[in-house]
C-alpha cells in the first residue's frame, strides 16, 4: 500500500467529513424552520439511536445472529436497563461490556 | 473567589461550562480509547505509519466511517471508492446538523465550524440529551467535542504505537463499547411515550431495511421514515 495512496484517503477524509458536517449547521442555523420541520427533526435523535443499535446488534460485523445466541444483542439489552436505572453513561458503558465479554463466553 | 454575583449566578462562567462539557463527555472518551485504538491496530496492520493512523483520526473523527474506510483499502478499492462510501455512512451527519441547528443559532461561524468538526453520534446524543434538559450551550458543547477528540485521538495513538504489543483487542470486549454507549443514549433518547414508541418503530423499520435496502442505506433511510411517520402522527 502506497503513501500515497494512504495519505490521499487519510485527507479525502477529512475533507468529506466536514463537507458533511459543517453546512447543514452554519445554513439552518441561519434561516427560520418551520414547525413542521422543527417537529420533524426532533424525532431524528431517537430513531438515529434506535437504528445504530439495531444496527450494531443485530447484524455485528455483517452477519445476522440468532437472538438467544447473540451477546450483543443480549448485553445491549441489559446496557439499557443499567442506564434507566443508574443514569451513568460511564457505569453502563463499563457494565455493558464486561457483560458482553461474560455473554460471548456464556452464549455466543 | 466568591463574589456577589455569584449568589444566583445565571449564566456560569464560560471556562465553568467547558469543564462541564468536559465531564459530561468523559464516558464518550472511556468508550473512544478501545475503539481509537483498535483502529489504530487495524490501520497498523494494513500499512498505516503510527503518524498516518493518528493523522486520520484526529482529522477525521469518523468513527465507523474510518473503518469502513480501512475494508475498503484492504480490498483494493480506489482512493474515490474509499471516500464515496464513507461519505454515504456518514451522510446522517446531515440529518444531525439539521436538528442541532436550532440549538447553535446564536454561536458564530467559527465556533459552529469546530461544534460541527466534533459531531460525532455520541457527541450528538449526550449534547441533545443536556440540552433537554436545559444546560447546553456552545461551550459545554465544545467541552463534549474536546473529550471525544482527545478520547479517539489518543485511542488511536495508543493502538499505533503498541500494535502487536497487546495482542488481539476483541478479547477484552471494546467491539461492544460503541453498541453499549448507543444503548445507554438510546434510553436517554426515551423520555417520554412518544419517543419511546417511535424509538420502537424505528428499530422495527431498521430491521426490514436492513434486510432490503442494499449496503448501509438503511442508517439514512430509518430515520429519515420513522421521523416522518412521527411528524405526521404527532402533529
Amino acid at each position: 500500500m502506497s503513501a500515497t495512496y494512504i495519505w490521499t484517503v487519510v485527507i479525502g477524509m477529512a475533507v468529506a467529513n466536514f463537507a458533511i458536517r459543517f453546512p447543514p449547521i452554519a445554513v439552518l442555523s441561519r434561516v427560520a424552520l418551520p414547525d413542521w420541520l422543527r417537529r420533524w427533526l426532533s424525532f431524528i435523535p431517537v430513531s438515529v439511536m434506535a437504528t445504530l443499535v439495531i444496527g450494531a446488534v443485530a447484524r455485528p460485523d455483517g452477519v445476522w445472529l440468532p437472538p438467544a445466541h447473540n451477546p450483543y444483542l443480549l448485553a445491549s439489552l441489559a446496557t439499557g436497563v443499567i442506564y434507566w436505572r443508574s443514569r451513568s453513561f460511564v457505569g453502563a458503558t463499563i457494565a455493558g461490556v464486561l457483560l458482553f465479554v461474560a455473554l460471548r463466553a456464556a452464549v455466543g | 473567589m466568591p463574589t456577589t454575583e455569584s449568589k444566583q449566578a445565571p449564566c456560569p462562567p464560560r471556562r465553568a461550562r467547558f469543564a462541564r462539557g468536559l465531564k459530561l463527555g468523559l464516558p464518550i472518551l472511556l468508550g473512544y480509547m478501545p475503539v481509537g485504538a483498535a483502529f489504530g491496530i487495524v490501520a497498523r496492520d494494513l500499512g498505516f505509519t503510527p503518524l498516518q493512523a493518528v493523522t486520520c483520526s484526529a482529522t477525521a473523527l469518523a468513527g465507523a466511517g474510518q473503518f469502513i474506510g480501512l475494508a475498503l483499502m484492504k480490498s483494493g478499492a480506489t482512493a474515490l471508492t474509499v471516500l464515496a462510501a464513507t461519505s454515504v455512512v456518514n451522510l446522517r451527519y446531515v440529518l444531525f446538523g439539521a436538528a442541532m441547528s436550532p440549538q447553535v443559532s446564536r454561536v458564530p461561524l467559527g465556533g459552529q465550524a469546530i461544534l460541527a468538526f466534533t459531531l460525532t453520534d455520541e457527541t450528538f446524543a449526550v449534547n441533545i440529551d443536556d440540552n433537554r434538559r436545559g444546560s447546553a450551550d456552545a461551550f459545554s458543547m465544545a467541552g463534549v467535542g474536546a473529550v471525544a477528540w482527545v478520547g479517539w485521538v489518543s485511542g488511536t495513538a495508543l493502538g499505533a504505537l503498541t500494535a502487536g504489543l497487546i495482542g488481539d483487542p476483541s478479547a477484552w470486549g471494546v467491539q461492544f463499547a460503541m453498541p453499549a454507549m448507543f444503548s445507554a443514549l438510546l434510553v436517554a433518547q426515551a423520555e417520554d411515550r412518544r419517543h419511546v414508541v417511535i424509538g420502537a418503530v424505528a428499530a422495527a423499520l431498521a430491521i426490514l431495511l436492513m434486510l432490503t435496502l442494499p449496503a448501509d442505506w438503511y442508517v439514512l433511510a430509518t430515520p429519515v421514515i420513522a421521523a416522518t411517520l412521527a411528524a405526521v402522527v404527532y402533529r
